[in-house]
C-alpha cells in the first residue's frame, strides 16, 4: 500500500522530465531567446564598460572587454563638459509637462470618440489616425517656420507643442480601441447614476484604463525623453538643449573622448530605464489588457 | 395614475424600423414583464424608457409627465443591466452610493440609505468587497442595490439573470418577486425566458417583430393565447399544433392534414371546412382509449416530477408530458387523447384566436 503514492510520484516526475526534455520547440524558444537577449544587450555592455574606461584603456581593449581600473571621473567630466546641469533640467520640465497632459488630452479625445454617438465620430477618428501616419521628419522645414512665426523658438511651449501634437494620434487610436472595449452598459449605468460624460471619463474610464495609461506612459517617456531631431530644429540655443542635444558636445571634428561620451549617453538613457522599472508591471498587464477575458 | 405610459412609441435605426408603434400602460406598483424572442425590440423599448436609446415616434410618461426629451438622471428610474455594469474600482457601498453623491447628498445621509438598502438585500457583510471579489448573484445584488437606493418611481431590469446560473436564477427570481412585493415599486423587467415571465409578472407583455402581440395576466396568456405566436411562445415545453379542417358542426371532428382525424367536444363558428390549427399543450395530452389517436413514442426525457415524451401522430412530432410514473419504450405504439375542452383553435391564414 505505502509503496504505491511512491511508484506513483517517480512516475509522474519522470512523465514530466521527459515531456520537458523532447519539446524541441521549447528548446528553439529558448535559444531564440538567448541569442535576442544578448543581441539586445550587447550595446549596453559596450556602453557602461567603455564609461568606465580610461581614454588609453577605450583604444587598447576591446569592446567587450570589462574595464580593469573603474574611471567614474568620465561621469563628472561628462556633466559638465555636457552643461548636463542645464540640459537635464530642460528634459525634466519638458518631459514632466508634455507626457502627462499630452496623455490626459489623448484619453479625453479618445473617451469622446469611443462612447460618444455625432454624425462625424468616424470622420474624426479618420482624421486622428490620418496623423499617425505622417512622418515627422517630412513636416520639420513647416514646422520650423510655424513655430517661428509664433514666436515661441527656443521656448519651452515651442517644442511641447509639437511634442504633442505628434504624440497624440497614436496614443488617441490605442486608448481609443481600449475605451471601446469597455461595456456600454458601464457609461449608461453611470449617466443614469446622474454623471455627466467628464465625470464619467474620470471617475469610471480612467480608473479602469490605468494599465494602458502607464503603458502609454513609459513608452512616451522614453521617445520624449531621447527625442532628438525635432528639438535639434526647435530648440537652437545651448542653454534650452535637452539631453540627447547635450550628447553633441562629446563628438568634435578633431576629439573624440569615448569614455566621456559613454558616461553622458549612460546619464541620459538612465532616467528613462528607471522609469520603465518602475512601470514595467503596468505596462505588460497594459499591453496584453483586454486580449482574454477578465 | 398610470406609473408608465407608452403610448404609440416608435424605433426606427436609419432606415430600419424596430419598433412599429407600441401602446403599453403599466400601472403604477405594476410589475410588468416585455417578453420576446432575440431581436424583437424589448431591450430597445426598455433603453428607450430609461433615454439611452431616442425615440423616433410617440410618447412616453414616467408619472404621468413626458420624459421624451429628459436625460435618464432626470427620469426617476433605476436600471439593473445583465452584466450588472458595476464600477470595478469601487467597492459594493460605493457603487450603491455613486448616484446620492453626484445628487450632492451628505455622507451620513449616503450611508444610512446604502445600509437600508443593504439590509433589504442581505448585503451588508459584503458592503467593502469590490466586485471581484463577489460571485454573481451577489454582484446582481448589489446592481439591485444601487437602483433601490436611488428610491426611483419605475425601476428597469434588462435581463438581470441571464448571466447566472440555473439554480441561483430560481433563488434570485424569488428574491426580485419578494422584493416587488416590499417595495411596491413599478418594475418594467425584459427578458426571453418565457418561465420569468410566467412566475414573476402581473402583466406580460408579449413582443414579436417591434410589435405587441398580447398584453395581460400570465394565466390570461397562457390559457387565452390571441394568436399562435404567443399560444408557442409562452409555456415549456411549447404548445403542439396540428392542422387541419372541421368536419360536421353538430358532432366537430378535425381531420388532419396527415389523415388522423381527432373527435372534439366543440369546436368554432362557421369553422366547417375551413383550414384550421389545433394547439394543444404537452399537459392536455393523456393516454386514450381504443378511440385514441395512434401514435409512436420516440424519445423520452423524464424530469423527476414529470416525463417529457416526443411522440410521432402521421409523422407530425407532438410533445407530450406525462405526470404519473409509466413504462415506455422508443418506437411503442400508444393510443393517445386531447382534453377536447382544452384545445386553441387558430385561423391558419390570419394566425389569429379563434373562440369555441
Amino acid at each position: 500500500m505505502t509503496a504505491m503514492p511512491t511508484n506513483h510520484a517517480a512516475v509522474h516526475l519522470e512523465v514530466q522530465l521527459s515531456s520537458i526534455k523532447r519539446d524541441p520547440v521549447l528548446i528553439g524558444l529558448w535559444i531564440a531567446l538567448v541569442a535576442v537577449a544578448l543581441v539586445w544587450v550587447a550595446p549596453f555592455v559596450f556602453i557602461v564598460f567603455t564609461s568606465l574606461k580610461t581614454p588609453a584603456a577605450v583604444t587598447s581593449t576591446g569592446a567587450f572587454v570589462p574595464p580593469t581600473e573603474l574611471a567614474f571621473e568620465n561621469y563628472s567630466a561628462a556633466w559638465s563638459r555636457g552643461n548636463f546641469a542645464n540640459s537635464f533640467l530642460n528634459s525634466v520640465i519638458i518631459t514632466v509637462i508634455k507626457v502627462p497632459l499630452g496623455l490626459f488630452l489623448s484619453a479625453m479625445a479618445a473617451y469622446a470618440l469611443a462612447k460618444i454617438r455625432l454624425k462625424i465620430t468616424k470622420a474624426l477618428l479618420l482624421l486622428v489616425v490620418f496623423g499617425t501616419m505622417i512622418p515627422f521628419q517630412v513636416m520639420l522645414a513647416p514646422l520650423f517656420t510655424l513655430v517661428n512665426s509664433f514666436g515661441l523658438i527656443d521656448t519651452y511651449p515651442g517644442v511641447i507643442l509639437p511634442y504633442i501634437a505628434f504624440g497624440v494620434p497614436y496614443q488617441v487610436f490605442i486608448l481609443h480601441g481600449f475605451f471601446r472595449g469597455i461595456p456600454k452598459e458601464l457609461s449608461e449605468a453611470a449617466l443614469i447614476d446622474g454623471a455627466n460624460h467628464f465625470t464619467i471619463f474620470r471617475r469610471i474610464f480612467l480608473p479602469v484604463c490605468l494599465p494602458v495609461l502607464a503603458a502609454l506612459l513609459i513608452l512616451d517617456f522614453v521617445s520624449t525623453w531621447n527625442e532628438f531631431a525635432m528639438a535639434l530644429v526647435l530648440l537652437q540655443d545651448q542653454r534650452m538643449w535637452t539631453l540627447p542635444l547635450g550628447l553633441m558636445s562629446f563628438q568634435g571634428q578633431f576629439s573624440s573622448n569615448y569614455g566621456q561620451l559613454n558616461a553622458a549617453i549612460v546619464m541620459t538613457v538612465l532616467p528613462a530605464t528607471i522609469v520603465y522599472l518602475i512601470f514595467q508591471r503596468y505596462f505588460v498587464s497594459g499591453l496584453t489588457s483586454g486580449a482574454v477575458k477578465g | 395614475m398610470s406609473g408608465l405610459s407608452i403610448g404609440n412609441v416608435k424605433k426606427s435605426f436609419g432606415a430600419v424600423d424596430v419598433i412599429h408603434g407600441v401602446d403599453v400602460e403599466i400601472a403604477d406598483g405594476e410589475f410588468a414583464i416585455l417578453v420576446g424572442p432575440s431581436g424583437c425590440g424589448k431591450s430597445t423599448l426598455l433603453r428607450m424608457i430609461a433615454g439611452l436609446e431616442d425615440i423616433t415616434g410617440g410618447q412616453i410618461r414616467i408619472n404621468g409627465r413626458v420624459v421624451n426629451d429628459l436625460q435618464p438622471k432626470d427620469r426617476d428610474i433605476a436600471m439593473v443591466f445583465q452584466n450588472y455594469a458595476l464600477y470595478s474600482q469601487m467597492t459594493a457601498s460605493q457603487n450603491m452610493g455613486f448616484a446620492l453623491e453626484l445628487a450632492g447628498a451628505k455622507r451620513p445621509e449616503i450611508d444610512k440609505k446604502v445600509g437600508e438598502a443593504a439590509a433589504i438585500l442581505g448585503l451588508q457583510p459584503l458592503l467593502d468587497r469590490k466586485p471581484a471579489q463577489l460571485s454573481g448573484g451577489q454582484r446582481q445584488r448589489v446592481a439591485m442595490g444601487r437602483a433601490i437606493v436611488r428610491d426611483p418611481k419605475v425601476f428597469l431590469f434588462d435581463e438581470p439573470l441571464s448571466n447566472l446560473d440555473a439554480k441561483l436564477r430560481v433563488k434570485m427570481r424569488a428574491e426580485i418577486k419578494a422584493l416587488h412585493q416590499r417595495l411596491k415599486t413599478t418594475i418594467v423587467y425584459v427578458t426571453h425566458d418565457q418561465i420569468e415571465a410566467m412566475t414573476m409578472a402581473d402583466k406580460i407583455v408579449v413582443l414579436h417583430g417591434g410589435r405587441v402581440e398580447q398584453i395581460g395576466s400570465p394565466l390570461e396568456l397562457y390559457d387565452k393565447p390571441r394568436n399562435i405566436f404567443v399560444a408557442g411562445f409562452l409555456g415549456s415545453p411549447a404548445m403542439n399544433f396540428l392542422e387541419g379542417t372541421i368536419e360536421d358542426a353538430a358532432n366537430p371532428v378535425l381531420a388532419m392534414t396527415s389523415g388522423s382525424r381527432v373527435k372534439l367536444s366543440r369546436a368554432p363558428a362557421n369553422s366547417v371546412n375551413r383550414p384550421l390549427t389545433l394547439g394543444i399543450r404537452p399537459e392536455d395530452i393523456a393516454f386514450g382509449g381504443e378511440s385514441g389517436v395512434d401514435a409512436v413514442v420516440k424519445v423520452i426525457e423524464p424530469t423527476g416530477s414529470e416525463t417529457h415524451v416526443a411522440v410521432e401522430i402521421d409523422g407530425k412530432e407532438l410533445t407530450w408530458v406525462v405526470r404519473e410514473r409509466v413504462e415506455l419504450a422508443p418506437e411503442q405504439r400508444v393510443k393517445l387523447s386531447f382534453e377536447t375542452s382544452k384545445v386553441h383553435f387558430f385561423d391558419q391564414q390570419t394566425q389569429q384566436r379563434l373562440d369555441a
